[in-house]
């Protein structure tokens, strides 16, 4: 059981060596892509600065809080793209038959799928994370914490991904639904919880789990608090096993390249 | 020993049906209309150890579907399959350590990396000891004649090559059967008949067990001893090489010049094929008739030249199809 | 020009094929409204209450303007488009045919834009009144003229985005140039008026392309007033101006250099 583990690890993580490896070929594009994505968020700093030229709390947040809040929100998304890239293309590829060549192989075909592509501009985001975490305040604490929320909030985003994209083995093209999705996360994702209000908070909580990938890490990261770790700790665990279960479960009426063949 | 028992298997595909424009759009998303396409129909065979047996048939045939359910990829709607003692649909990672599988449309070697990398990363896969790996693709470098690329990257191959270190990547582990899914496709004819000269040293030297499918018949006429013939998710013909062809080479094709126009018309064991102007074309057969009954017909002294030949193993195929389709 | 007109139907209808997918592409301005009215609604205290001269209710009609201009624009898709024609080679052909490259891009890209316009237009109108229950108070001939001015700001962006695409005939690749443009815009002029900045950076922005291209038309709808309005029609008659000859230009410049290295 654990060499099997030991293995499924190490081959996903030689695939995205490999992966990384083939995107570093040009190393000119390999950099800016890298440099402006890093620009690209740190060009929002701007909004923030004026809003809180207006009123020096937003939503229950102050200032710092909203970096906290950029910086999880960047390391999520930077994570979750960079080492899990296809669960945001999983349905194209559900579509287009291209798990064939994973089903033939030993290993975990959703691992495999999922980790066989790497964002390169994602590793902006990650840096860019980083970055935010020095002018948050840099602390043995506060690195240890940021960098585990940053992995949950990733595994989330994969999840919730794989997730919606996985409807693509019951329904065909669902991608329009899956990259709402994904971008109504990433869009709410830097704004503070507290300036909305009603059945949006409860989304928060469940469909768009954005209150376990950023708000309740933010809220941890500023005042310690044990119990909430282990629940972030636990949904995140939910949420991987929900993917697994989703993602098998449609597995069975996979159909190869068929369906796009019989198309008239 | 079956390797492979497969029996009464069907696959069936549900197919949404959209019609044009707008309001076909609109109306396939609120009240979506499905096609049932019937891809496999109870089909049953058995597979011996060491086999290398062709699947053939038109496209659509349902030739990759059943390869595709075999190999744990599709899981069937009906009926049992067991490769080497194991249900595909419930043990498939299991099953993946004893199989491989080349698709011919769908490559699964990193382009960037170099052949020698990719087995090392497919050994990974396989949870190979480098040691071992290394060993196995210095025997492979060997079979397969690699040495002059085996450190160039994959995009600066040629296709034939690529082809080559794909059937080298999934042989790594030492599958015990090889399942070739079109694996000549787009390649000419002097590399495919490479091809096949090395699939067969590899079926000799270990044994493998080889299912292949094509389109060309003649990889199947040099490779393989047994065919399966598929038509509209049916088999409609199971039988070794030699049998179907001695069983239409019962068959011979007579092409002949005339100096002067013969009348003819069918008679038993003869078929006109083609009669125009001074070139005649006639089917023989012989289990009927002899070739002479027919040269009489055509009176000797009339003939400026006459040419005799088997019918080719491709118009076999064909003709067997159509007897599938009535 | 019956031949533009041609471009621009046939583009139209392509379009209308893919209608789907727009539309549930839109659920994402949804949602930046949605999050832009939560935001404010929570800064401004009581309603009443005016930050840089800007009531809650203009605030939010700003920006419901100022986002359909942006998202119904396709910058992206356009630069990314051009950058590949040159890129490409694809441009040379272009260079026989019986029209002018840019024109053949500005109508073809307008056929696209107008359909989303249209589709948001209608949205956003719905979304501003479901969260303010209140529209601008202003005349229909007004309507017209902002509608006009909404026209005349994209043909300039998308003018100006060729021209900055067509830099892809001296570089390896313009889209980081793009980019650059497209987050000037975006940060500066969308989702605050110029007046939220700080004042000696007002005078710039007033002539940079933020004014003419975002900044203009939506200020005119939620403040109407004949002063600023002809100030804007003539900013924007010389940015028309200015980006027609500039894109022409370096279209011009960049196939002759492309016929001197053979393509």
């Amino acid at each position: 059981m654990l060499t099997e583990v030991k293995n499924q690890i190490k081959v996903n993580i030689l695939s995205t060596k490999y992966a990384l490896e083939r995107e570093m070929l040009n190393k000119v594009t390999f950099v800016s892509n890298i440099i402006f994505m890093i620009l690209n968020n740190a060009s929002f700093i701007v909004q923030w600065v004026i809003l809180y030229a207006i009123k020096d709390n937003i939503g229950g947040y102050s200032f710092k809080q909203v970096l906290l809040l950029w910086g999880l929100a960047a390391m999520g998304y930077g994570v979750s793209r960079f080492f899990f890239k296809n669960a945001f293309n999983l349905s194209d590829m559900i579509n287009t038959g291209k798990l064939d060549n994973y089903l033939v192989q030993p290993k975990n075909v959703l691992l495999a799928a999922i980790t066989s592509d790497v964002e390169v501009s994602a590793l902006g985001d990650i840096l860019y994370a980083y970055i935010i975490l020095l002018i948050y305040g840099l602390s043995l604490k506060s690195f240890l914490l940021f960098t585990l929320f940053g992995i949950t909030a990733g595994f989330i985003l994969a999840s919730v991904s794989v997730i919606f994209s996985s409807l693509a083995f019951w329904f065909g093209r669902v991608e329009v639904i899956s990259n709402t999705l994904n971008s109504i996360m990433t869009n709410f994702a830097t704004y503070p919880e507290g300036i909305f209000k009603g059945i949006i908070k409860i989304l928060f909580y469940t469909i768009l789990p954005l209150g376990f990938a950023s708000y309740l890490p933010v809220q941890i990261m500023t005042n310690f608090n044990i119990y909430n770790l282990l629940v972030v700790i636990f949904i995140v665990l939910l949420f991987i096993g929900l993917a697994f279960l989703t993602f098998y479960k449609g597995l069975r009426k996979y159909s190869s390249t068929n369906l796009m063949n019989a198309r008239v | 020993m079956a390797v492979i028992t497969v029996k009464d298997l069907s696959k069936n595909f549900k197919v949404k049906v959209k019609e044009k424009g707008l309001k076909g759009s609109i109306k396939s998303i609120i009240k979506p209309k499905y096609n049932i396409i019937k891809a496999v129909k109870n089909i049953s065979f058995s597979i011996e150890k060491g086999e290398m047996v062709a699947f053939i048939g038109p496209n659509g045939a349902g030739k990759s579907t059943s390869i595709k359910m075999m190999t744990g990829i599709l899981f069937p709607d009906k009926g049992e399959i067991d490769v080497l003692g194991l249900n595909p649909e419930k043990d498939r990672r299991k099953l993946a350590y004893s199989i491989g599988c080349v698709f011919g449309q769908k490559e699964q070697l990193w382009t960037h990396l170099t052949p020698y990398d990719n087995f090392k990363f497919f050994g990974a896969i396989y949870d190979i000891p480098e040691k071992q790996v290394e060993k196995k693709i210095d025997e492979f470098r060997e079979l397969f004649e690699l040495d002059e690329f085996i450190n160039t990257p994959v995009r600066n191959l040629s296709l034939g090559q690529r082809i080559r270190c794909e059937i080298v990547a999934s042989l790594i582990h030492e599958p015990k059967v090889l399942f070739l899914d079109e694996p000549t496709i787009g390649l000419d004819p002097v590399v495919k008949e490479k091809i096949r000269t090395l699939i067969k040293r590899m079926n000799k030297e270990y044994k493998t067990t080889v299912i292949l499918t094509s389109h060309d018949v003649s990889d199947i006429e040099k490779l393989c001893k047994r065919v399966i013939i598929v038509n509209k998710g049916q088999i409609v013909l199971d039988d070794t090489m030699e049998n179907l062809k001695y069983h239409y080479l019962n068959k011979k094709i007579i092409d002949a010049k005339m100096k002067e126009k013969v009348n003819l018309e069918d008679k038993d064991g003869i078929t006109i094929l083609k009669d125009k102007d001074y070139n005649l074309k006639l089917e023989v057969d012989l289990k009927k008739t002899s070739i002479s009954e027919a040269i009489n017909l055509l009176n000797t002294d009339n003939i400026i030249d006459i040419n005799i030949s088997n019918v080719p193993l491709e118009q076999i195929i064909s003709s067997i199809y159509k007897d599938g389709d009535k | 020009m019956k031949k533009y007109i041609y471009i621009f139907k046939s583009e139209l209808m392509t379009n209308l094929q893919y209608i789907f997918d727009i539309i549930v592409g839109f659920i994402s301005y949804c949602i930046m409204i949605f999050i832009f009215f939560n935001l404010w609604k929570y800064i401004y205290s009581d309603p009443s209450e005016l930050i840089n001269g800007y009531s809650m209710g203009q605030m939010i009609w700003y920006v419901i303007v100022t986002e359909i201009l942006w998202m119904s624009l396709g910058g992206r898709q356009l630069s990314k488009k051009i950058c590949n024609d040159v890129r490409s080679g694809n441009i040379a052909y272009n260079i026989n045919k019986p029209y002018n490259y840019v024109g053949y891009i500005l109508f073809s890209h307008m056929g696209l834009f107008l359909l989303k316009f249209i589709l948001l237009t209608i949205l956003g109108v719905v979304l501003g009144l479901i969260f303010l229950g209140s529209f601008p108070n202003i005349s229909i001939l007004s309507i017209v003229l902002v509608l006009i001015s909404c026209l005349f700001a994209t043909i300039i962006n998308i003018l100006l985005i060729t021209t900055i695409a067509l830099i892809s005939f001296y570089i390896e690749d313009a889209n980081p140039f793009y980019w650059l443009y497209s987050k000037v815009i975006l940060i500066l002029g969308t989702i605050f008026p110029i007046e939220f900045f700080p004042v000696f950076l007002q005078p710039i922005f007033k002539y940079s392309p933020i004014y003419v291209v975002s900044y203009g038309p939506a200020k005119l709808f939620v403040d109407f007033n004949w002063n600023s309005c002809i100030e804007i029609f003539i900013l924007q008659g010389a940015y028309l101006i200015l980006s027609i000859l500039l894109s022409n230009f370096i279209y011009k410049k960049g196939v002759r250099k492309l016929n001197v290295n053979g393509g």
